[in-house]
């Protein structure tokens, strides 16, 4: 009973520790509005200069 | 809750200060500051106080995990839609955007405003995997055949009795919903299609949806396109480059423009009927009655409970309002129409947190509302986040739009022929042929809507190419001074905000409210600012 115990408590320790870090690597993602800056200043104009280089089948 | 409430109090007390509406109240700041210049971009989020700003938290990893879904239920064909189409990667703008059309909201009304978006993030990103995956152009899929391609303008609930079908809305993805969240798309497919000799003075929004039809940025999916003569003649012009485009057989869905009129009735139901017909002929399956009524039922559930919603409405206390209330009931009500059970028990969750907040008498905004305004405005509203905008400055609180009063009769679930008749009446109560197009009743309805909901002022997007509305100026100016409503007609150029940008439609109310009015904002750093960049 107290080996299951211990077992029990390290797994949730460790979970709590993964959350924990999960949550502070998150939060700050999200409160600095980093996705954001990084679609706005990164991505997107990347995939622009590919959309503008793109030959289209123009026709009507 | 109570104990929980006192234990984050120290908390919230000592960060207010970094809430911007706490600062607006204070003279000290305001929702804008925290903004780059012109890019739209937040240097941080919205502090909103310890509660709201977790609730924020958690509805944004929400909608992180949906597309996280989407991706993975179909990685590589997503992959692929990201690199051929050009409207996809408008999509990475969706964060953006829900935290512009969300600010300055707190407590209930963020909580119900976040539901509806969750509902319409869910949705949406189904579509994109459930299109992408079957898309001809990047190798199709299972039910690359299986799929209905209709115009986005035709309520789909019809052709919910062909079991084992799928309806899909052409032009959703790469035209209507994505100019709300990225105003910067649209504008390249019209330049498009006007360096084939269209003329620049039509309807942006069929410009556009040319523009995509040329640039050959439609899925290629379905053995048939169920096209439509709404909601002008700009867009029965677009129906047929698009027709030729998609080069498979093609129906018209032309119900009656003067709808009104119960004598259109008998020929839109005939033209419906056709089209079940011609379903039936190229698809090879009967219509299923039983089928159809599985999903007139939850239309049904969903129209019951918008009514309800509208009694909230005409009180002060209603938790759902804005654009959380407009963009949603567009979008429930034209792209989902019964065809999405997550949205009714959505609406039953939403439901019972406006009757609560109505119990508790709670007004939104702090109670910070001047006025109460019924909204006349399509895509423009969405991608300049107008009713935001309008409340977080003026403390106009934007009570109901045009869009959520499209068709409501319910539908009977027992009998087909009376069914096919009330099915005929809410087809034609859709986008446009309800609003612009559809006959002057439609228009002058707008001050019955504004009394009913017990609003003091109607707000009137006035779409400068739209030849239908532009004969309408001068006489809704006369009937407004008339009936003694605040009437402000805002312009813009609908699709293209290159013609009237987003501060020249914040103007139109500036003036109004500083110069007629003589009030002042509720917040100062929201009067004028340049946004021009933002997505």
């Amino acid at each position: 009973m107290k080996k299951f115990l211990k077992l029990f408590l390290k797994i949730l320790g460790k979970v709590l520790l993964i959350g924990l870090i999960g949550f502070v690597a998150t939060f700050t993602l999200y409160i600095t509005n980093g996705e954001n800056k990084l679609i706005y200043y990164v991505i997107r104009p990347f995939l622009n200069k590919h959309y503008d280089s793109q030959v289209r089948d123009r026709k009507i | 809750m109570k104990l929980l409430d006192k234990m984050i109090a120290p908390l919230d007390k000592a960060l207010e200060r970094f809430d911007p509406v706490k600062q607006s109240e204070k003279g000290t700041g305001g929702l804008r500051d925290r903004y780059y210049d012109k890019t739209g971009v937040a240097k941080w989020r919205e502090w909103r106080g310890v509660k709201d700003t977790m609730y924020d938290y958690c509805a944004w990893l929400n909608n992180i995990l949906s597309m996280g879904q989407m991706v993975a239920s179909a990685p590589l064909p997503i992959l692929k839609g990201f690199w051929e189409y050009r409207w996809m990667g408008s999509y990475l703008g969706t964060f953006m955007f829900i935290d512009r059309l969300f600010e300055g909201y707190r407590g209930p009304e963020l909580r119900t405003a976040h539901m509806n978006m969750h509902a319409i993030v869910q949705s949406l990103t189904k579509k994109i995997a459930f299109g992408l995956k079957n898309d001809a152009r990047l190798g199709g899929g299972p039910d690359t055949d299986k799929i209905i391609p209709y115009d986005e303008t035709i309520s789909p609930l019809y052709l919910k009795g062909f079991k084992g079908l799928y309806p899909f809305p052409m032009q959703t993805l790469p035209e209507f919903i994505i100019c709300d969240i990225d105003q910067h798309i649209e504008p390249y497919y019209i330049d498009v299609a006007e360096s084939y000799g269209l003329a620049a003075d039509v309807c942006s929004r069929c410009a556009a949806e040319t523009g995509v039809a040329i640039d050959d940025a439609f899925l290629k999916v379905g053995k048939i396109m169920l096209s439509t003569n709404m909601p002008c003649n700009a867009s029965e012009s677009t129906s047929m480059i698009q027709r030729r485009r998609f080069g498979v057989p093609d129906f018209a869905v032309t119900l009656a423009m003067q709808h009104n009129n119960p004598e259109a009735l008998p020929y839109s139901r005939a033209t419906l009927e056709a089209a079940i017909a011609f379903v039936e002929e190229h698809y090879g399956v009967k219509y299923d009655w039983d089928e159809f009524f599985k999903y007139a039922k939850l239309m049904n559930e969903q129209n019951t409970i918008e009514l309800e919603k509208w009694d909230y409405f005409k009180t002060p206390y209603s938790a759902l309002c804005g654009i959380a209330e407009t963009l949603y009931r567009l979008y429930e009500w034209q792209s989902v129409n019964g065809q999405e059970p997550h949205f009714n028990k959505n609406d039953r969750k939403v439901l019972k947190i406006m009757r609560e907040s109505y119990e508790k008498k709670h007004e939104p905004f702090g109670g910070k509302t001047r006025h109460r305004a019924f909204l006349w405005g399509p895509s423009a509203v969405y991608y300049c986040d107008f009713p935001t905008w309008v409340q977080n400055c003026w403390g106009i609180n934007i009570v109901l739009n045009m869009d959520s009063t499209m068709g409501y009769n319910m539908i009977n679930t027992e009998d087909p022929d009376k069914a096919m008749d009330d099915l005929t009446k809410f087809t034609e109560k859709a986008t446009m042929r309800h609003h612009a197009v559809g006959g002057w009743e439609n228009y002058n309805a707008v001050w019955e809507w504004a009394k009913n909901f017990n609003c003091d002022m109607v707000l009137m997007n006035d779409n400068i190419a739209c030849n239908g509305t532009l004969g309408y100026h001068a006489l809704m100016e006369e009937q407004a001074r008339d009936l003694g409503f605040h009437f402000i007609f805002i312009e813009h150029d609908l699709q293209d905000s290159r013609t009237i940008s987003r501060q020249d439609m914040r103007n139109c109310v500036n003036k109004y409210m500083s110069v007629v009015l003589n009030e002042t904002p509720l917040d100062p750093t929201l009067v004028e600012f340049d946004d021009s960049d933002a997505y």
